[in-house]
């Protein structure tokens, strides 16, 4: 009794073990005629990853004689970085990266490409050029829209360039947060009349923004626009300013631009509008095939996606 | 003599558990599709998965002292985020020497456990309040040291590049870890100051009573652990190419469960070193396995949480006997 107690534990263990590997996955084997496609991915648990996980699926899907895999490198530079180094091991016949820290992705995409993986880093870059083509759109560019935008609102409403601004920020040390603000600012500074009253950082995070906003609130009697770096962000101040009966004063401006949903906010009339952030997924299927069927293929270095407006009509 | 007898026997069972699991994930692994051999078993696989356990089982070791002296250090994530920051600042805007660099940011990591172990000693506040407190001012000190930016060590000069190229290769990372084991097992093991941590765990009363320097004891072990986050936060800076302050959040509860895995019993006294090098490995291996199979994040979490749990009851089983 005494020791078969804990046997039994282990056979637990071990069953549990081999219901988990064996029934959440599909085996891993490619069929022969099949040709290997691995995204890694920095972080499923984003809307904006969501959609491009989807849209890939969706063109890769097209080719049969594709296997297309992601690997959810779950906001950790590390971990990111051993699933690359897993993806190696399985020698893929293309990989694209997406990568979740500057620094940190380049050494071990070197040697993906030293492995002779051909690869395309997805609209983050890296501190070296160890790619074979790197796809993205401009964040400083989409900060200036927005603070042209935000120029033109207050002009309209208070007759010139002046007003009380709210900045909820993504999280800080990350490039698009840092690149979303500068461009916003590089226009705004021109006009001393628009003042920060408020600046917090909600991480990206819908839930975070909306304490943010609530100290906001508080703290201002008067708020003309909020910034938010990404879409969630401006709706979650959205809710908040609503439930204070403070909705009508205050423009609210995101960035992403997702179909399903600052888009959506933007056509409802929630949002005044959201910049949007290519998915960068179109273009990187496109280069991708290319790369694939014609071994002469060479890509350009870079490839820079335009952004454009959302607006209520 | 009972005792030690308990204590082998627990060990075997923990490497039954680890040899079972690396049978699994080699008849699991997918197959390398030129060869036909498990991905899994590559040599360049299992040194992989040596590598990224390395900063969280360098914190287990110190980890396992204090939880053998009863206690919780929480704040081992945030004190590694904010030593892979003093080292990468050091390197990238400073302009130190690699020595400097890592020596500062270990010694910083150090004295954030000192003052979790004289708050801990002194105040006689729960070690859990302390730390958790630390958790959060420690993980704020590293975001406004760095300004909230990430450093960049790739691109920051030749010791710094030197430094990444140096600190992140294989042998090294794997065998400090061996080192370092083999060091705090000794430690726990050959001398009075590990018997001391064991008997304050174990009977904290008796401690008093018999006269323990129980305080100083304290001290060392927030110590230890805290110089053992700050080597580990090195490590990351090192690996990631980066000295992000975000590094390492949530990272106490892999320590915490490594050592549990270990076999390390939370009410402090029982456990050791090597039941959480094998913890570690379990830990390990389970990550690259699931890793390997592309198993989906949230699924892993929930297994995660499944083995936790049942790690500890088959403890509360050996307790009981």
């Amino acid at each position: 009794m005494k020791t078969a107690m804990p046997r039994s534990l282990f056979l637990l263990v071990a069953v549990c073990l081999l219901a988990v590997l064996t029934g959440c996955d599909k085996p891993a084997a490619t069929a022969a005629h099949q040709r290997l496609v691995i995204f890694s991915q920095c972080n499923n648990a984003e809307p904006y990853r969501a959609a491009q996980n989807q849209r890939f699926g969706e063109l890769f899907g097209r080719h049969p004689e594709l296997k297309f895999v992601i690997y959810d490198g779950q906001a950790d530079a590390a971990k990111q970085i051993s699933q690359i180094e897993n993806a190696i091991l399985q020698k893929p016949d293309l990989l694209i990266v997406a990568p979740f820290e500057r620094n940190a992705l380049s050494d071990v995409m070197g040697r993906a490409m030293a492995a002779g993986i051909p690869t395309i880093c997805l609209e983050r870059d890296i501190v070296q050029p160890n790619f074979t083509t790197f796809i993205s759109s401009d964040n400083v560019a989409i900060g200036r829209l927005a603070g042209q935008f935000m120029v033109d609102l207050l002009t309209k409403k208070n007759g010139e360039a002046r007003g009380n601004l709210v900045e909820i920020t993504g999280m800080s040390g990350v490039q698009g947060a840092a690149d979303r603000h500068r461009g916003a600012f590089e226009v705004l500074a021109k006009y001393p009349g628009i003042k920060v009253v408020h600046q917090a950082t909600a991480n990206w995070m819908q839930a975070e923004a909306m304490p943010r906003m609530e100290e906001a609130l508080a703290a201002n009697p008067r708020i003309d626009l909020v910034y938010a770096h990404n879409d969630p962000m401006a709706y979650g101040a959205y809710l908040v300013a609503k439930e204070k009966g403070r909705a009508k004063d205050i423009a609210f401006i995101g960035v992403d631009g997702l179909a399903n949903e600052g888009a959506k906010y933007v056509a409802e009339g929630i949002l005044a509008a959201t910049f949007e952030y290519p998915l960068c997924v179109d273009k990187a299927v496109e280069i991708g095939i290319k790369l694939l069927e014609d071994k002469t293929f060479k890509p350009q270095p870079q490839y820079l996606l335009e952004s454009r407006a959302i607006t209520h009509p | 003599m009972k005792e030690c007898l308990r204590r082998h026997r627990d060990l075997v069972q923990s490497l039954a558990v680890l040899g079972l699991i690396f049978s699994l994930a080699a008849v699991c692994s997918p197959r390398d599709w030129r060869t036909g051999g498990p991905l899994f078993l590559q040599a360049d696989n299992l040194t992989n998965l040596l590598r990224v356990t390395t900063p969280v089982a360098v914190v287990a070791l110190g980890m396992t002292l204090v939880i053998l002296t009863g206690g919780i250090d929480l704040s081992v994530g945030s004190t590694l985020g904010l030593a892979a920051v003093v080292a990468a600042l050091a390197l990238a805007k400073w302009h130190w020497g690699g020595a400097a660099a890592i020596a500062t940011a270990i010694t910083v990591g150090g004295l954030v456990g000192l003052l979790n172990g004289a708050l801990v000693a002194l105040l006689r506040v729960p070690p859990f309040i302390i730390t958790l407190a630390s958790m959060i001012g420690i993980r704020g000190l590293a975001r406004s040291w760095c300004n909230n930016e990430n450093i960049g060590l790739r691109t920051a000069g030749d010791a710094a590049v030197r430094f990444v190229d140096t600190w992140s290769q294989k042998p090294f990372m794997i065998g400090l870890f061996a080192g370092l084991a083999l060091l705090v097992a000794a430690l726990l093991r050959g001398t009075v100051f590990g018997r001391y941590v064991r008997a304050l765990g174990d009977n904290p009363t008796a401690a008093v009573y018999a006269g323990l320097p129980i305080k100083r004891v304290q001290l060392a072990v927030y110590g230890l652990t805290g110089l053992l986050a700050g080597l580990a936060g090195v490590l990351t800076a090192a690996r990631t190419n980066t000295g992000n302050p975000n590094d390492g959040i949530a990272a106490e509860l892999d320590v915490i469960a490594v050592v549990v895995m270990g076999g390390t019993a939370l009410t402090g006294g029982r456990g050791g070193i090597a039941g959480t090098v094998i913890g570690a490995l379990i830990v390990g291996i389970l990550a690259n396995i699931l890793g390997l199979r592309n198993v989906d994040a949230n699924s892993q979490l929930m297994l995660k949480a499944g083995i936790i749990v049942l790690a500890v009851v088959l403890q509360q089983r050996r307790a009981a006997r």
